[in-house]
This record gives C-alpha cells, sequence and structure tokens, in this order.
C-alpha cells in the first residue's frame, strides 16, 4: 500500500530523532574526550557542545608516565591489557564449551533439560550470585586474579554461546553431516569437515557477541578484582581527583577506547545477531 | 558384488516403533523399491541398511556378513538423500571428490575419477562451479554424482525425484534406471510414489505402520495384492471395495439395494474353499469397472453418476451406489465415453477381475480368474 506523504514525513522525522537520541551519548563521549580541560569541566557553567580547542590532552593524562606529577599518569594501560586478557580468555572459554554443547544439543539432543537450565541461567540478576561467588572466589584465592574474571566471564557468557549457536547449526540440514559419514568420516570428522565450515559466520560473530559481553562487564570486574587486574570499566570508575571531583575528559578518553570494539564488533555482526536472537522462531 | 538380508530387524523411537520385525532379502544387483505413506517406517529402515541408525533388534547383513556395528563408512553404501545434502561451501568437484579424499585416494586418481563420473552424468560444465549456484536439477546430478563416484556396491536412494518438476522426474526416472543397469550396484530406492516403484524397481517392499505388507514383483503387488492396504495403496485411481456377506454362492452386498450377486459354478468351490468367515470385502479396479449396459457381465448392480473427470487418454467416471450415497465408486472408460450427471447406470463386472478379501483378516482370500 502506497503511503500518503505526511506519514513518510513523520516517519523520517521520528527515526531521525530516535536515532539522536541513541547517538548523542556516543557523540558527547567522542567530542568530550577531545575538549581541553576547562571545555569538560564547564566552568562557569557554559556548555561546549564541540570541542573548540581539540586536543589530545586527555589521552596523555592516563597514557604518558612522564607527567610524574599526576596520579592517574600512566594509568590506564593496565587495563587496557587486563580487559583484553580476561575478555579473550573467556570468550575464548564460553566458545569452546559452548560450540561442542551446542552441536551436542542440536544434533544428539544431548543433555536433557540442561539447555534450558543453561537459559535460566541468564534469568536471574547478577547481583544476585556475584557475592556468594565471590565468596568462593576469596577461599580459592582467584580474587583479582586474570583466570578468576576469565572463568567466571566464560560461565556467565556460556548461555549466549550456546543458544546463539545452537540456532546456527540446527539450521545445518542433518543430512550434510550424514552424507560426509556414509562417505566415510568419523562423527566428529564430519562436525569438523563439513558442519564448522557451513557455520563459521556464525561461530564468528557469537565469538564476537561474547567478546563485547565481556568487554563491557562492570559488575563481575568490580566485586572480583581490586588492584592489579581491574577492566576498563571499573578503572574509568576510579578516575577521579581531589581537587575537581570526576575527571570526566579522561574518562571519556578512555569510555572511547573501551567503545571503539563494541562499536565495530556490533556493526560486523549485526546481520547474524538478528537472525540469532530469534532463537529458532523461524523456520524455512 | 552384495546381497542384503535384513533379519527381524526392530527399531523404536521411544515408545513409538519405527520398524518392527522387518525381513527382507535383497539380491545382488537387484533394484528394490521400498514403498509406504508418510511415517511408516521406509526412510528408517533405510537408514538401518547405510548405517546411520542402529537396529534395537535384528541383524543386517550384507554378503552374508552381519553390519550392526560396522560404521557406515566403511559398508561400502553410497546415499543420496531427499533434500541431497550438497555441501554448498565447496564447489562441484569438490563436492564429488569428497568421499574419494577421505579414502585418501591419490590426486590424479580422484580427477580422474571424478572426470569420469561427470561425464556419465553429463555435468562437466559444472565442475569448477560454486554448489551453492546450482539449479534443484543440477543440484540433484551431483547428489548421484557424489554417492556413486565411490563405486558404491550398494547404492541406497532417499526419495531422490521428489524435489524435482513432473518432467524431469521422468526424465531422471529414466536415467536412473540406466545408469542402475549399466553399473549393476543392488539399489534400494525408498519412495511413496506408486508410480516410480513401479516403473523401476524389479521388487517392491510395501510397507505400512511400521510393517512389511507386501514383497514382491511390481506386477504381482499389483494383481495379487496381499491384503486390503497393498490393494488400495497400489493403483491410481483407487480400487473399488464392496462390503458384504458371502453365502451359499452369492455376494450380498450392503451398498447396492439390488444387492445379490451369484458366483459362476466353475468358481463357486473355489470360493467356497478359500473363504474363511461370511464377512467379505470384493475388490474391483477402477478399469475393469465398466459403466453402461452391456450384455456380457452385467452385475445387476446400479450406481448413480455424479462427476466425470476427462483426463484425454481415458475419463474417470466416479459413482455413488444406489445403496449408499457416501460411498464413491470409480470407473475408467475410453475417452469417448460422455455420461450424463446424475443418471442411474448399470455396472458391469466381469468375475475374473474380482478380488476377495476376508474382512476380518483383511488378507486376500482368492483372486477370481487365476
Amino acid at each position: 500500500m502506497e503511503q500518503k506523504l505526511y506519514v513518510k514525513v513523520l516517519k523520517f522525522f521520528l527515526i531521525v530523532f530516535v536515532t539522536m537520541l541513541f547517538f548523542f551519548p556516543i557523540y558527547w563521549i567522542f567530542s568530550m574526550a577531545f575538549k581541553p580541560f576547562p571545555e569538560w569541566t564547564a566552568a562557569g557553567g557554559k556548555i561546549y557542545w564541540f570541542p573548540n580547542n581539540p586536543t589530545f590532552n586527555n589521552f596523555r593524562a592516563i597514557f604518558s608516565r612522564k607527567l610524574e606529577m599526576s596520579p592517574i599518569a600512566g594509568t590506564a594501560i593496565r587495563p587496557i591489557l587486563n580487559s583484553l586478557t580476561v575478555s579473550i580468555i573467556g570468550t575464548a572459554i564460553a566458545m569452546v564449551v559452548g560450540i561442542f554443547a551446542a552441536y551436542g544439543i542440536s544434533r544428539y539432543k544431548a543433555g536433557g533439560n540442561l539447555p534450558f537450565m543453561l537459559l535460566q541461567l541468564r534469568m536471574f540478576p547478577p547481583i544476585a550470585i556475584i557475592i556468594p561467588i565471590m565468596i568462593m572466589w576469596a577461599f580459592l584465592r582467584m580474587i583479582d586474579t586474570w583466570y578468576g574474571l576469565a572463568i567466571i566471564y566464560g560461565v556467565v557468557t556460556l548461555p549466549f554461546s550456546v543458544w546463539l549457536m545452537k540456532t546456527f547449526f540446527d539450521d545445518i540440514p542433518k543430512e550434510l553431516d550424514e552424507a560426509a559419514i556414509v562417505d566415510g568420516c568419523s562423527n566428529i570428522g564430519a562436525f569438523f569437515k563439513v558442519v564448522m565450515p557451513l557455520a563459521k559466520g556464525g561461530i564468528a560473530s557469537s565469538a564476537l557477541f561474547v567478546f563485547i559481553l565481556n568487554w563491557s562487564d562492570f559488575l563481575i570486574a568490580l566485586i572480583l578484582t581490586d588492584r592489579r587486574w581491574t577492566t576498563i570499566p571499573v578503572h574509568i570508575s576510579k578516575l577521579q581527583s581531589a581537587m575537581v571531583g570526576a575527571l570526566y575528559g579522561p574518562k571519556a578518553a578512555l569510555g572511547m577506547i573501551a567503545a571503539v570494539p563494541p562499536i565495530v564488533f556490533g556493526i560486523l555482526i549485526q546481520k547474524y545477531l538478528v537472525r540469532g536472537f530469534t532463537f529458532g522462531a523461524i523456520k524455512k | 558384488m552384495a546381497n542384503i538380508v535384513l533379519d527381524k530387524l526392530v527399531k523404536r523411537f521411544g515408545k513409538q516403533v519405527a520398524v518392527n520385525e522387518l525381513s527382507l532379502e535383497i539380491k545382488d544387483r537387484e533394484f528394490v523399491a521400498i514403498l509406504g505413506p508418510s511415517g511408516c517406517g521406509k526412510t528408517t529402515t533405510m537408514n538401518m541398511i547405510s548405517g546411520l541408525l542402529k537396529p534395537d533388534a535384528g541383524t543386517v547383513r550384507f554378503d552374508g556378513s552381519v553390519m550392526n556395528n560396522i560404521p557406515p563408512g566403511k559398508r561400502g553404501v553410497g546415499f543420496m538423500f531427499q533434500n541431497y545434502a550438497v555441501f554448498t561451501y565447496l564447489s562441484v568437484y569438490d563436492n564429488i571428490a569428497f568421499g574419494l579424499r577421505i579414502r585418501k585416494m591419490e590426486t590424479e586418481q580422484i580427477d580422474k575419477e571424478v572426470q569420469e563420473v561427470a561425464r556419465l552424468l553429463q555435468i562437466r560444465h559444472l565442475l569448477s562451479m560454486p554448489a551453492s549456484n546450482l539449479s534443484i536439477n543440477d543440484m540433484q546430478k551431483v547428489a548421484l554424482a557424489r554417492s556413486m563416484v565411490v563405486k558404491p556396491q550398494i547404492f541406497l536412494l532417499d526419495e531422490p525425484l521428489s524435489n524435482l518438476d513432473a518432467a524431469l522426474r521422468n526424465v531422471m526416472r529414466a536415467e536412473l534406471k540406466k545408469i542402475q543397469q549399466e553399473l549393476g550396484q543392488t539399489t534400494v530406492y525408498v519412495t511413496h510414489d506408486q508410480v516410480e516403484a513401479m516403473s523401476l524397481a524389479d521388487r517392491i517392499a510395501v510397507m505400512n505402520f511400521a510393517v512389511l505388507q507386501q514383497y514382491d514383483a511390481p506386477h504381482n503387488i499389483y494383481n495379487r495384492p496381499k491384503n486390503l492396504f497393498v490393494a488400495n495403496f497400489i493403483g491410481s485411481p483407487t480400487i473399488n471395495f464392496f462390503e458384504g456377506r458371502y453365502r451359499g454362492g452369492e455376494f450380498n452386498l450392503k451398498d447396492f439395494s439390488a444387492g445379490k450377486m451369484s458366483v459362476s459354478k466353475e468358481n463357486k468351490k473355489q470360493v467356497d474353499d478359500s473363504i474363511r468367515g461370511e464377512d467379505i470385502v470384493l475388490g474391483i479396479r477402477p478399469e475393469h469397472l465398466k459403466v453402461g449396459s452391456s450384455r456380457d457381465g452385467v452385475s445387476g448392480l446400479k450406481a448413480k453418476i455424479v462427476s466425470v473427470e476427462p483426463l484425454g487418454s481415458k475419463t474417470i467416471v466416479y459413482m455413488h451406489p444406489d445403496g449408499n450415497p457416501s460411498a464413491i465408486l470409480k470407473s475408467s472408460m475410453d475417452s469417448d465415453f460422455k455420461p450424463k450427471i446424475g443418471e442411474m447406470t448399470s455396472l458391469i463386472i466381469n468375475e475374473k477381475n474380482l478380488y476377495l478379501f476376508d474382512k476380518k483378516s483383511a488378507d486376500l482370500v482368492m483372486r477370481f480368474g487365476s
């Protein structure tokens, strides 16, 4: 049906409005990151919508070790490396376990009710379990260690990796594995030779999605780390100074760096995510 | 080469019995079709022959050796799936070479075999194409090539033609028959299409409700169906059934007002000897049930014509028997037959074309005229 012109115009403005609403915080982080001190402190109540005198000082403040007077000098490097380490290892755990679990569930109906129990893991708020976990981790001496954080990341994101990949495996006809098996492959051979190549797009996108989840976690890292293995989000929250309070400029600089991978990956895997999130609701 | 013996195969899925005590012997180089409606257990049977499923009881034997614990890849079978299972991420060439590579064949040898099979199926021009770009018809040929190239002793085809359009189905049917005769493998062919089964197979195994109903040559399946199910399943349009009773040389048929049909003297003794109970079902195929007023074989039975389907080569006439307006009779007449709808007509039945079934057991007790 042909839409009336005013409906089209209305729709257009609505879309523009909503898009701006969502993009404004991102814009604000990016512009703030390049504002000099007087602009981001907004001294005198003046708001600067654009960085009038763009500068890299915010980045210098958190990355350069030369500014020895500053308590935050060079402190951002370690959290970035920490975030990378624990997110990548956590993702690897979730993916390796998830791929095999999803394949078993998809093909052999393995585990009975286990898949749904996995899904239930997502149903109660993390805050409800994080304190008991902290106590367990304290006993195991895994607080503030890379493996302590990576393991819990792998566990928490496992439901996503399993259910996303299950939908991708479900989409691959069983006859393809069977054809390979009749041709002489073992079950595991059929999986690696036939199913994996067909599912690699889905697997890659699941991995990136899980990585984004791990990368942007705040709560778990806040509670399970304290000094050596703090991640970017936790470190951002610590950027304070006695003189001016929250250091919004350096926070924005670090926030911008932290925001880049999710944005890039999110765009890359958007197509797969829309499909995966229907959780098999669409059947061919 | 290879013969296949299935001995009392049983397969259950949970509580449901998919195949029940199936025994079947397939001779070397024979073309056998397993025919039945959806869910009758024919694909399950096929999967047990290929080894993709393990039987819960019974044995599968190839050439006398038990195969139950041999993995599918070591059984020497070629399997063609209904949805073709072509690996879309590979080229046509790599698809066909897949099985040979797993068998670790030399590269030159693989190339020779692939070219040979591609020539046979006339798909050489497709070899370098990605398999994802193929039309459904070409995909079917690639699937066939892939299962043929490993030179299986036994060839298993699971409804290979059911996704094709009608015209190509006929072409491929002829093609399959030719290839099978050339290569001479033992072939098992699963289908729900009776025309495919009748035209291709040396013998047909008709299955229903997980049980083998009849296993015989197509001619016998059609002419001597073992029970009501087989008689009803084979033949298009389907066979006509008249329920009734037999007593003292006379059939008393429920659906007709003048429901008496006497048995001729020469057949009476045979009917008396073979009949098991009074309740019987008479069967007659539409091509043997004629309409009109010919003198020979007039049965005294009357029916009302309700609709007519001119098919070109013949005309199908649908009727209600005069005693039961909810029953339908079918008659296949010559195409120049022009009946009037609503007209009452006589049925012409030649006794030698009748099938006599026992109602209780549903088994054929006698075929007149043989």
